[in-house]
């Protein structure tokens, strides 16, 4: 039986489809480092929470790090509307059916979300007052964002395999069906939960450079307890992105492996994260870089596997295409001076002449 | 219903956010300007309610209106992402300023001096007013598109003829909401001479909104469809009793606002803060859901029905039967003997989207009561006898499937015997094609 995929809405794209692709793959990836840090953030400080109740570095180290969580939370749910928008516009027919399967779950990101988002706020005020309470509000917390990752990474592959879609739905309960029928996709989840433990720990290690006026003690054992999570976590990512290569279906990978594009892009990524490893402990600066290489050439690679799962049903590139290219000029336009704008208050906020007390 | 409650709780939160914006900075500078320290004090205060208002529930609120839209019309939400991709693009940059102000704002009261600070408060408000005046076009497209359904272009699509009027009117709702959340924070001010300032403050804030509210209305109202003005007074009663109530609500929050806080800030407290909170909210429920249902049948006016078919596709689906080309059916033709099975496909294709079985609008009860040969005849003159419906589209044989099926959920008492045979298998739907169709 033909795969049943609804078609795409009559209107024509935009602008061309590789455009919209690249804007896709680039927004992700700005959402991703915001994420990686939030998720893998809570993560750690609930660690940190726990074993701060009877050790007062790492409950300073908690204090601190909890301060910078409601920006990071506002900044990984705003980031995360491009890509989501753009997915939308390119991939709608296949996202809307695979959301429209699980229903009931995708609808509760919101409210997760949300009480997740309150929850990072909670913590953050716990600390004013501090209590034992606060490790449970963060644990809570996590459980609540590991969920909402859970959801993410069973819709976004749910969306790559169309010919399920019409066993699933005549099959269970429309809503409450929660991926295809060889799923839960729990290497992709653990692949995602590891990256964003390592990232996160490279993310307070830097955070922590910045405690050296008023704490150098801190700030010299918090880069440290940072580039420790972060090393761990990469090195169990090597066993778990193994573990998720070999979880893809039979086709994809070969199409990946085959195609020496990807194999080159792969390579890099193993590469750059071999060097981040090696210079977290000497210099986070050059760490970072290369980690950055790193997730932008997996957020690559991740579009080479859903250009390649939904090849045989799908390709965007035969869409019809009209450009609306004033809108989009201003779009770049705005883009530019707003992120102008943005740099300009932060660089008020930070400059030295403003700092007082604790930086954040 | 989902929809309903995120949207309506939206609604209220972001055009405080916005409202909000201009509150703050011109309050901060109220506050220099009359080296009132005290004030500025409030002002601190009232931005942190601010944040733990604006930047979590309205912006997570927001995602999730996206988020449900896409789940229940997703025909209407891809067709809104092609034709503003870009407006809504822009619309992010803006939340990326918005928020990043927003945050700055609030941790910079102690670190940035008094001028770079309210500048800061200004690029809050001019971001957060941009995000509006992006977003209230594409919502005015979908009832009054206007140019755009010949000219599909992005320009006659944002620039439609309700924009405008809706943008004066949605600026003006944000200064008065404005004015409803700083009299919650005004009313818990401890120095008593401070609170009374702020409370008359704030209220004149309210009051000036809720003075141009009206006057943008009507502007507003004169540009709807005249279909959908009917629906709103008197072609529908559901739609008039709400409209009346929201006319009878904001007119409430008016005299309480102008008789309480304002003529007597001494009395004012936090009970009553709220109390004018709620109404102020019920307004906003009213007003928002008067202005989706005056949208009906219609989900973007003149091109799209609310159950996701399009009026370009009305020819096609007369003739082939909507099964035929549907996707998430079991059947795709009608059988004689199992009427009552496509029948229950037709009505999941083509009514679902607004009607459940037994909850949410429930067919159930609206057919009950009601023979084969009475549905038969509504169904083919539904957008006659029902004019906030779209028509029935569908073949003969399927029109009388989904008859059957529907006579079926009721099952009349024994010793009634008025189902007759079925309809006689050449009745004609008088739904002509062309009914309904845009007039271009």
């Amino acid at each position: 039986m033909n795969p049943v995929i609804p078609g795409p809405v009559p209107v024509p794209l935009p602008a061309p489809s590789g455009l919209l692709e690249f804007l896709l793959v680039f927004t992700f990836i700005l959402h991703l480092l915001a994420m990686d840090f939030l998720l893998g953030g809570v993560i750690i400080l609930t660690v940190s929470s726990f074993l701060g109740r009877r050790d007062s570095r790492q409950h300073e180290f908690t204090r601190r790090v909890s301060r910078v969580m409601p920006p990071v939370t506002a900044f990984t749910i705003t980031l995360g509307v491009a890509p989501l928008l753009f997915l939308q516009l390119v991939y709608g027919q296949l996202f809307y059916t695979s959301s429209a399967l699980m229903a009931w779950y995708w609808l509760a990101v919101v409210f997760l979300v949300m009480l997740g988002y309150y929850g990072v706020y909670g913590y953050q005020m716990q600390h004013d007052e501090p209590g034992p309470k606060a490790s449970w509000v963060i644990l809570v917390t996590a459980v609540l964002f590991i969920h909402v990752a859970f959801i993410f990474t069973q819709n976004m592959t749910a969306m790559l395999h169309p010919q399920d879609f019409y066993s699933l739905y005549a099959n269970g309960r429309v809503g409450t069906i929660l991926g295809p029928v060889t799923l839960p996709n729990f290497a992709r989840l653990a692949h995602f939960l590891v990256a964003a433990v390592a990232l996160a720990g490279l993310g307070v290690a830097l955070l922590s450079r910045r405690w050296q006026t008023d704490s150098p003690e801190l700030a010299d054992w918090g880069r440290r307890y940072g580039v420790t999570w972060f090393m761990a976590g990469t090195l169990v990512q090597f066993l778990v992105g193994l573990w998720f290569l070999f979880s893809l279906p039979v086709e994809v990978r070969q199409a990946l492996v085959g195609d020496k594009l990807a194999v080159g892009i792969l390579l890099l990524a193993i590469v750059l994260a071999l060097l981040a490893l090696l210079s977290a402990p000497k210099s986070l600066s050059i760490s970072s870089v290369a980690m950055l290489g790193t997730v932008s050439a997996m957020a690559v690679l991740r579009h080479f596997v859903r250009t390649t799962s939904l090849r045989p049903y799908f390709d965007p590139h035969l869409l019809p295409v009209q450009g609306q290219w004033v809108v989009f000029s201003i779009f770049v336009l705005l883009l530019l001076a707003g992120l102008a704008t943005v740099g300009w208050m932060l660089y008020v906020f930070y400059r030295p002449a403003a700092t007082r007390g604790a930086s954040f | 219903m989902v929809i309903g409650i995120i949207a309506i709780l939206h609604v209220f939160v972001s055009h405080f956010a916005v409202g909000g914006g201009l509150f703050l900075p011109l309050t901060e500078r109220k506050a220099y300007r009359e080296n009132n320290p005290a004030l500025l004090e409030y002002v601190k205060s009232h931005s942190k309610f601010f944040v733990l208002v604006v930047l979590v529930f309205g912006a997570v609120s927001g995602v999730g209106i996206w988020w449900s839209i896409g789940l229940v019309n997703p025909e209407a939400t891809a067709t809104l992402i092609h034709v503003f991709v870009w407006g809504w693009a822009i619309e992010w940059v803006f939340f990326i300023v918005e928020i990043a102000a927003a945050f700055i704002y609030y941790y910079g009261w102690d670190r940035l001096d008094p001028k770079t600070h309210l500048m800061v408060g200004w690029i809050y408000f001019g971001a957060a007013w941009a995000s509006l005046l992006v977003i209230n076009g594409i919502l005015t497209f979908m009832l009054t598109p206007g140019r755009w359904i010949e000219r599909q272009t992005f320009a006659s699509a944002y620039f439609n003829p309700g924009m405008l009027p809706s943008l004066v009117l949605r600026t003006a709702v944000c200064i008065a909401l404005a004015g409803v959340y700083a009299l919650i924070t005004s009313s818990r001010v401890s120095d008593e001479g401070l609170r009374h300032e702020v409370v008359r403050y704030a209220a004149q804030w309210l009051l000036a909104g809720t003075l141009i509210i009206p006057l943008a209305g009507l502007w507003y109202i004169s540009t709807l469809p005249r279909m959908a003005r009917e629906i709103s007074m008197g072609a529908a009663p559901a739609v008039t009793i709400f409209a009346g109530l929201s006319i009878f609500f904001s007119a409430l929050v008016v005299a309480f606002t102008y008789f309480g806080p304002h003529l007597r800030p001494r009395h004012f407290n936090l009970v009553f803060a709220l109390l004018l909170a709620v109404l102020a909210l019920s307004t906003t429920g009213v007003t928002e859901w008067v202005r989706e249902a005056v949208r009906k049948p219609y989900i973007i006016y003149d091109y799209m029905y609310a159950n996701g078919l399009r009026l370009a596709d009305i020819g096609r689906v007369r003739e082939q039967g909507v099964l035929k080309s549907a996707l998430w059916v079991r059947r795709h033709e009608v059988h004689p003997h199992a009427l009552e099975r496509a029948g229950e496909e037709v009505f999941r294709v083509q009514c679902a989207s607004c009607h459940t079985v037994n909850g949410y609008n429930s067919i159930r009860f609206a057919v009950k009561g009601w023979s084969w040969v009475m549905i038969d005849y509504q169904l083919g003159h539904l957008s006659a006898l029902k004019g906030f419906m779209p028509p029935f589209l569908g073949t003969d044989a399927e029109r009388q499937a989904l008859g059957a099926w529907l006579a079926s959920l009721n099952p009349l008492p024994a010793g009634i015997a008025i189902e007759p045979e079925p309809p006689a298998a050449n009745s004609q739907s008088t739904d002509g094609a062309g009914e309904g169709a845009p007039q271009q």
